[in-house]
């Protein structure tokens, strides 16, 4: 029969397997999420978490902004992005003049320019285009309304170009929307100022 | 521990025998076939580890804790930041959110970009294209458009992303008012050779000797006021020292300096520069201009001394044209063949099908002795006695040879041999037909040569008082001028001393201004390739540091005034876009080069200029200087991942060993013992270095292979003190080879960290080689030209688990072409940079813990079984073979690694609790086991250099090749968004991408028209270990060799004929 030790040995066990559970009692209670505490959860395993690496948007201490992300060199052309269609990617033809919408209207861009639309210009310019959005209710901040003649009147690079770059109290847009999708936001634009009547 | 006697007379038998009979290596075509000279003779040492590594996985000592010496070594090496966001306590960390306020209008978080850039190397120019994760380069991939790179990118190229990361880099410009500088610490510099320890650490934390920070716009004010003062002597007493480039806006700022300075210097100097070979060329010619070679046209090619597939400067475009050149679909498909003649044993020398172990002195007389077989008159100097005895049938065979290949033949001469061999060989080539077809010369313009000669006259005119201001731009020619110029004691002579470089390094230190350089992805420049295509250097990222461009500095000395380098280049660009303008220009930078800028072909009449040639004295041992395939001439020595990339070769890591062939020495009574190496002491012009040796086979006899890059002292944390300063035994009159070479054993031995033993697959039949001719007319049965097994019948083949589910696409694969194959490790860098491999330390590698996913083995070959002094060389690739019956997943206790529906055999990192049960289950030793938590005290600069798309591993954790998950996941899903199946050429892994000879395939092998199903079709076509039934995804297509039929093995040559009268 194999020795299992005597009463204290097992009195022993006891404690220890005792003190064990109430650890890792502890240790379960410390990681439950949702308590209130405004220091971070207790985090046992690193599990890998947080690698000595960069991810999108990361901070760095490295760089004077804090920023990991940084902004390409001025004059530089990555591959994909010659753009050699200027009307496209920046409303305005070789000479500098103003363009016509160079994407054909169709039902799935009117979609598209409506939902980018919705995302982007309804908090300020409103869902009709009137220039009072939650902005107007809010601040009573008047923005441009676009069912004015003089908006109906600029060209579709004019737009483009406000878009991109912004105007006056407008920022410009050109990071969040890519270009085709602001052509598609003029022409769901166009579709607002001919419902208005314009 | 027990060692071994390299005694040829009574050789060991390999004692060796496999269980299975069927797996001995003399079963391969009755060759025999090796790892390192201990695994042939079968060490003791290796039998013990052989036995310990059966027992327990790893190799010997892998799982044993570091001392504490090692454990502080690999912390140094590391970087000892520990200011890392580490975890307090045990709380979560906080992460924070910092984005663009106002962002750039193409750029979306987590989505890489690519742009197009060029790297200088000396007077060559690649084109790359370089990923870029949230506007911080990444990944260094080659430019398919340009000529020199082709798509590929060597292990230098790709590991510069590292550099750029280099924490160790100089931020702000520095200046000791001292001016000239302290010859003791130029001294320093070059003293000290041959203690791989030393305390150089703490010497350069405390900054280049002295010097203060400053600031750009004080080096401006200095620069005014000195040009001011040279103007009145018209630039007398100014010199300009550079590195070879071929910039056109440097030649352009150059012949300005000359405009306002007339009686300037300017002076090249390049370590491991083409200055022979375009010194010949112009010899021969009579203008400026560099050979283009088309290996892709030719049919029988001979090397003299030229490692064209590696170091030479073109190694990646020749790479391209000789495997497409060597690529065998069936039996009636030709081949290329190529005869090398060498001193040391290169790659190209490994590809060879005749190789010629000739010393480098012989090389001309070899040269001259095929050329006149050829018709070609001899030059002055030619001594027909001081051929290497046997060599004179082979040499009526390789010009017979080469007369029937007429156009198709090709002669090309290496960069180390004297400018009159590089005239033969044009001389050659234009005799024969090729020039034009083969090889084509092309006018050279803006191109600094770098000549040695060059620097030794600077220096004389130092030594003489006549320069009191040296700008040194780019380079550390303290370090690598040759030993006996000594200018780091000249430099003490000079008044105002500049250098700009990337770090703080020797030359710095005997420089009153030091001013840090911005690399070449942080900078805007020109370059010209070698058949003059005109291509831009286009920064990836603002100086990280504080840094300026070598032209910026330049103009702010010629025109005293800080002008921006895109402005600078704009500048010279302007007239060459003409009408085109900032579209042209736009799509310049999109392209990475200029179209159609080739250089004009030069039209060669009659013969050629051929100069005399120059008898290299034959006494004593011929010393031969090498580039590392590491450090190439030392200016990488600070990059972790090149230092511990194993050398093709020598399978070293971390050092620099003296090479000698066996025969050698047995002569000089050295002997090689697993992981130590016998000291020696070597004598060249009354300099003495001890270093440690290393017997290579293959070598020529009694020619003694120094490896150039090594024991720098102000390198930074990684590269300082590691190996030995060899280049301290160069004499400027003879940079390459000379005789005269004492060497005697020293007293002691000194580890050496060598991969070759790691990862053992027992010997067994893995690599498989045939003769063309044998492949031809064994075709129909080829398991007797291959060896005894072929893949296993399925009929037979049990699966335990069912067979696998091909149901859905794609199914990955992968085959390599060992014919393609050069061994070049390309594909480890590639692999290291996209999968976040960890550097573990030469004391770790030591102890069989490297992490690289993928190795390439070197095997030797021979038919006897003695120490062979001239063996065949085969290199295998060898990442994960992803068997479909795994059997690594068999044993995971906790399914960490496990199959995905398409064929990869995945690691599930955070499943993984460390057992190493699937390491040791593994037959083809791939799987990489984290012993400590390398990464853990990465310096913040090096973590930019991650790729954000995979894991950084912890410790404790399996890792192996995922066939480039991370590529294939952003494939699919791109396909999937296109709505579309993933199209073959979508995917490329990392190895694959970067390799120069287009020896690996990787796509979809359930796609009939794939081009990995077409080479897995091919009857070469096997896979490692069949008779273990692991279904692996990888597999090999065997190598050929194409072998004159006339060339008599009988009559092989003796390396050390012409040597003397040892034997």
């Amino acid at each position: 029969m194999p020795d299992r030790g005597g009463p204290r040995e097992m009195l022993e066990i006891k404690i220890l397997k005792g003190l064990a559970l109430a650890t890792l009692l502890l240790v379960a209670i410390g990681c439950t999420r949702g308590s209130t505490s405004s220091r971070p959860p207790i985090h046992p395993n690193p599990n890998m978490d947080l690698q000595p690496k960069y991810r999108a948007q990361a901070a760095s201490e490295f760089f004077y902004d804090g920023a990991s992300m940084r902004p390409p060199v001025e004059g530089t052309v990555a591959r994909g992005e010659l753009f050699e269609d200027v009307a496209f990617h920046t409303g305005r033809n070789e000479a500098g003049a103003y363009v016509a919408s160079p994407i054909p209207t169709d039902a799935e861009l009117l979609l598209r320019g409506k939902q980018r639309y919705d995302i982007y210009c309804l908090p300020c310019h409103g869902d009709t285009g009137d220039g009072r959005g939650v902005l107007y209710e809010r601040a009573q901040i008047q923005s441009g309304n676009l069912q004015e003649a003089r908006f109906h009147e600029m060209p579709d690079g004019q737009i483009f170009d406000t878009i991109t770059n912004g105007l006056g109290l407008m920022s410009g847009y050109k990071y969040p929307i890519p270009p085709r999708d602001r052509w598609a936001i003029i022409a769901y634009v166009r579709e607002l100022q001919k419902e208005a009547g314009v | 521990m027990s060692s071994l006697d390299l005694d040829r007379s009574a050789p060991h038998p390999p004692s060796r025998e496999d269980e299975d009979s069927a797996a001995t290596p003399r079963d391969t075509g009755g060759r025999l076939y090796w790892r390192s000279l201990d695994r042939l003779l079968d060490s003791p040492a290796v039998q013990e580890q052989l036995a310990r590594e059966a027992a327990s996985e790893f190799p010997a000592g892998a799982s044993d804790a570091p001392d504490q010496v090692s454990r502080r070594t690999m912390l140094g090496i590391m970087g000892a930041s520990f200011a890392m966001a580490g975890l307090p306590g045990c709380r979560r960390p906080v992460e924070t959110i910092v984005p663009f306020v106002e962002g750039p209008e193409t750029m979306v978080p987590g989505v890489p970009r690519r742009y197009a850039t060029t790297m200088p190397l000396g007077s060559n120019a690649y084109g790359l294209v370089v990923e870029s994760q949230d506007g911080r380069p990444t990944k260094i991939e080659g430019n398919e458009q340009h000529p020199s790179s082709q798509g590929a990118a060597s292990t230098w190229m790709q590991a510069s992303v590292l550099g750029l990361y280099d924490p160790d880099r100089s931020g702000t410009p520095r200046h000791r008012a001292s001016g000239g500088a302290e010859s003791e610490s130029a001294g320093e510099a070059e003293g000290g050779h041959g203690e791989a320890e030393g305390g150089h650490g703490e010497e350069r934390a405390a900054g280049g000797g002295g010097a203060e920070p400053s600031t750009w716009e004080d080096f401006l004010a200095f620069v005014q006021e000195l040009g001011t003062e040279l103007d009145a002597t018209e630039g007398a007493g100014l010199a300009l020292l550079t590195t070879a480039h071929s910039s056109p806006t440097q030649a352009r700022l150059e012949a300005e300096m000359a405009v306002r300075w007339p009686r300037s210097r300017r002076v090249a100097y390049e370590s491991l520069g083409d200055a022979n070979l375009f010194r010949g060329c112009e010899a021969a010619v009579g203008s400026p201009c560099r050979p283009v070679y088309h290996f892709e046209k030719a049919r029988v090619v001979l090397s003299l001394d030229a490692d064209f597939l590696n170091h030479d400067g073109e190694s990646l475009a020749n790479t391209r044209g000789f495997a497409r050149g060597r690529r065998v679909e069936g039996p009636s498909d030709e081949m290329n063949r190529l005869y090398v003649a060498e001193g040391s044993l290169s790659l190209t020398g490994a590809a060879a099908d005749h190789r010629l172990r000739v010393p480098s002195r012989q090389i001309a007389g070899l040269a001259a002795a095929v050329a006149s077989q050829l018709g070609v008159s001899t030059p002055a100097g030619f001594d027909a006695a001081d051929l290497p005895s046997g060599a004179g049938s082979k040499i009526a065979l390789i010009a017979e040879d080469l007369r029937s290949a007429g156009a198709g033949a090709l002669v090309v001469a290496g960069r180390q041999q004297p400018p009159a061999v590089h005239a033969l060989a044009l001389e050659m080539n234009r005799v024969l037909g090729s020039l034009g077809s083969t090889v084509t010369l092309h006018e050279m313009s803006d191109t600094a040569y770098g000549d040695a000669g060059d620097l030794a006259e600077l220096v004389g005119e130092i030594r003489g008082g006549e320069i009191s201001t040296l700008v040194i731009l780019g380079g550390n020619p303290v370090y690598s001028a040759p030993g006996d110029l000594e200018l780091g004691s000249a430099l003490g002579q000079v008044e105002n001393v500049v250098h700009l470089g990337l770090g703080i390094d020797e030359t710095s230190s005997a420089a009153g201004w030091q001013l840090p350089e911005a690399h070449f992805l942080e900078a805007w420049g020109d370059a010209r390739s070698a058949d003059g295509t005109l291509s831009v250097v286009q920064p990836l990222i603002a100086p990280l540091l504080d840094g300026r461009s070598a032209i910026e500095v330049l103009a702010m000395l010629v025109r005293g005034a800080e002008v921006s380098g895109h402005d600078l280049v704009e500048e010279t660009w302007a007239p060459v876009l003409g009408e085109g303008g900032d579209k042209a220009w736009r799509r310049v930078l999109h392209d990475g080069l200029m179209a159609d800028s080739k250089a004009p072909e030069v039209a060669v009449g009659g013969a050629l200029q051929i100069p005399a040639l120059e008898g290299v004295s034959a006494e004593g041992f011929e010393i031969c200087f090498l580039p590392s395939s590491a450090t190439y001439d030392g200016r990488f020595a600070n990059n972790a991942w090149l230092q511990e990339l194993p050398d093709s070769i020598t399978k070293l890591t971390w050092d620099n060993a003296v090479l000698v062939s066996p025969a050698t020495a047995v002569e000089l009574g050295l002997r090689s013992r697993s992981g130590q190496g016998d000291r020696v002491r070597l004598t060249y012009r009354e300099k003495t270095l001890e270093a440690v040796a290393f017997a290579l086979p293959g070598l020529a006899d009694r020619t003694i292979g120094l490896v150039l890059g090594y024991g720098r002292s102000a390198a930074g944390r990684v590269g300082t003190g590691v190996g030995f300063d060899v280049g301290a035994l160069r004499s400027s009159a003879a940079p390459y080879f000379d005789g005269g070479l004492q060497v005697e054993k020293a007293a002691g031995t000194y580890p050496l960290s060598q991969t070759q033993e790691h990862w053992e697959m027992e010997g067994r039949p893995i690599v498989r080689e045939a003769t063309l001719a044998e492949y031809r007319s064994g075709h129909d049965d080829l398991d007797r030209v291959f060896g005894t097994f072929r893949n296993l019948d399925p009929e037979k083949s049990h699966q335990p688990f069912g067979d696998f589910d091909y149901s859905e696409s794609p199914q990955w694969g992968m085959a390599i072409d060992l014919n393609a194959c050069t061994g070049c490790s390309a594909c480890i860098v590639a692999c290291q940079s996209e999968n976040n491999i960890p550097i573990v330390g030469k004391e770790q590698v030591a102890r069989g813990r490297e992490m690289h996913w993928l190795r390439v083995d070197r095997y030797f070959s021979s038919v006897d079984s003695e120490v062979p002094d001239d063996p065949e060389v085969v290199f295998q690739p060898v990442p994960c073979m992803h068997c479909e019956n795994a059997p690594c997943e068999q044993v995971c206790p906790v399914a960490a690694t496990v199959h995905d529906r398409h064929g990869i055999n995945a690691m599930v990192y955070n499943r993984c609790i460390g057992t190493r049960y699937c390491s040791n289950n593994c037959p083809y030793k791939v799987r990489r086991f984290n012993f400590f938590n390398y990464t853990k005290d990465t310096p913040e600069l090096v973590k930019m250099a991650m790729n954000p798309d995979v894991t950084v591993r912890s410790r404790g954790v399996m890792e192996k090749c995922t066939f480039c998950l991370q590529r294939t996941s952003e494939a699919r899903i791109a396909a999937k968004k296109e709505g579309r199946a993933v199209a073959d050429g979508d995917v490329k892994t990392a190895c694959q991408q970067t390799c120069p000879a287009d020896a690996i395939a990787f796509g979809d092998i359930r796609d009939e028209s794939s081009e990995v199903t077409r080479w897995k079709k091919q009857d070469r076509d096997y896979v490692l270990l069949a008779e273990l039934n692991n279904r692996p995804r990888t597999s090999y297509l065997a190598k050929l060799r194409n072998p004159h039929p006339r060339w008599s093995p009988e009559s092989a040559m003796d390396g050390g004929a012409g040597g003397g009268d040892h034997a």
